[in-house]
């Protein structure tokens, strides 16, 4: 059976504050490890989450579906990974002035590496939205390591250049 | 995240079977008869101790076809361990970054004096 990871986080907040976290463009994202979202939204167009200075990307993907405030939908894929893009679906529900948040990351074949890596980082990154609009700022612990990973952002891998990034070569 | 809210997820966790479930989803989604079947356990009583487990946010369901498949989610378990134990591990973490920056300050007057008696 192809692999499906679900995972789930309800937050206190009305739906359009935890929307407004998550499609945040032009500032850092704290939850999203500190990265830029940069996309029109458009259904097929591309999206990527970026370096706040913009030199490396680190995701890249698509746009498949982009309903406010309720689902966004977009395949992705880690640059610094010699894997084929996988699928995430965002999907945002409220009940009482609760937000529940669905992330389903799907379509892995044979991505063993992407799938590791985000089984865990999807626990964090939905904590720490959870934090970010509940309460203006991420865990202590987050912001530690984001400070950690700018200080060390010039050891990343050459992967995350924006000019070695095949999808960025080709002209759209 | 307040303590009420945390609450269902104790209480959800503090039952060796529900543990155990959460093992079984740990290796991968299943449905509700192959968690019964993985622990030799009564399909009634598993359903209701999935219950409470997807009252707590531990399980979610996706429903796939004819087939209703459990899955661990593990949001609300980092959410006690960030409340007691983040805290600590980013002490820990600022103390490396502490010393990476006292040992590396220490190489370099080494280095400098090394220069200089050259």
């Amino acid at each position: 059976m192809e692999e499906r990871q679900i995972h789930v986080v309800e937050i206190k907040a009305p739906v359009a504050d935890v929307w407004a976290e998550i499609t945040k463009l032009k500032q850092i994202q704290k939850p999203m490890f500190g990265t830029v979202l940069e996309t029109d939204f458009k259904p097929g167009s591309r999206m990527i989450y970026k370096s706040e200075d913009g030199k490396r990307v680190f995701i890249i993907g698509e746009v498949h579906e982009f309903v406010p405030p309720k689902r966004f939908v977009h395949t992705f894929r880690f640059t610094n990974l010699p894997e084929t893009p996988t699928l995430v679906e965002w999907t945002l529900e409220e009940k009482g002035g609760v937000t529940r948040v669905t992330v389903v990351h799907s379509k892995f074949v044979d991505q063993k590496k992407t799938a590791d890596s985000v089984r865990t980082s999807w626990v964090d990154i939905l904590g720490n939205i959870k934090a970010m609009v509940e309460t203006g700022n991420v865990p202590f612990k987050t912001r530690m390591m984001l400070g950690m990973m700018s200080a060390f952002m010039f050891m990343a891998p050459k992967d995350t250049l924006r000019q070695n990034i095949p999808e960025l070569k080709e002209k759209k | 995240m307040s303590h009420e809210d945390l609450d269902h997820v104790w209480r959800a966790l503090a039952n060796p079977h529900r543990r155990r479930i959460l093992d079984v989803l740990r290796d991968k989604p299943c449905t509700t008869g192959e968690v019964a079947a993985a622990l030799g356990e009564n399909r009634f009583l598993v359903m209701q101790h999935l219950n409470l487990l997807r009252e707590a946010d531990l399980v979610t369901v996706e429903v796939d076809g004819r087939r209703r498949i459990n899955h661990l989610n593990p949001v609300p378990i980092q959410h006690i361990y960030e409340r007691w134990v983040g805290k600590y591990q980013g002490d820990w973490a600022a103390a490396l970054v502490g010393l990476k920056r006292t040992v590396e300050a220490r190489s370099a007057k080494n280095e400098t004096r090394r220069l200089k008696r050259a």
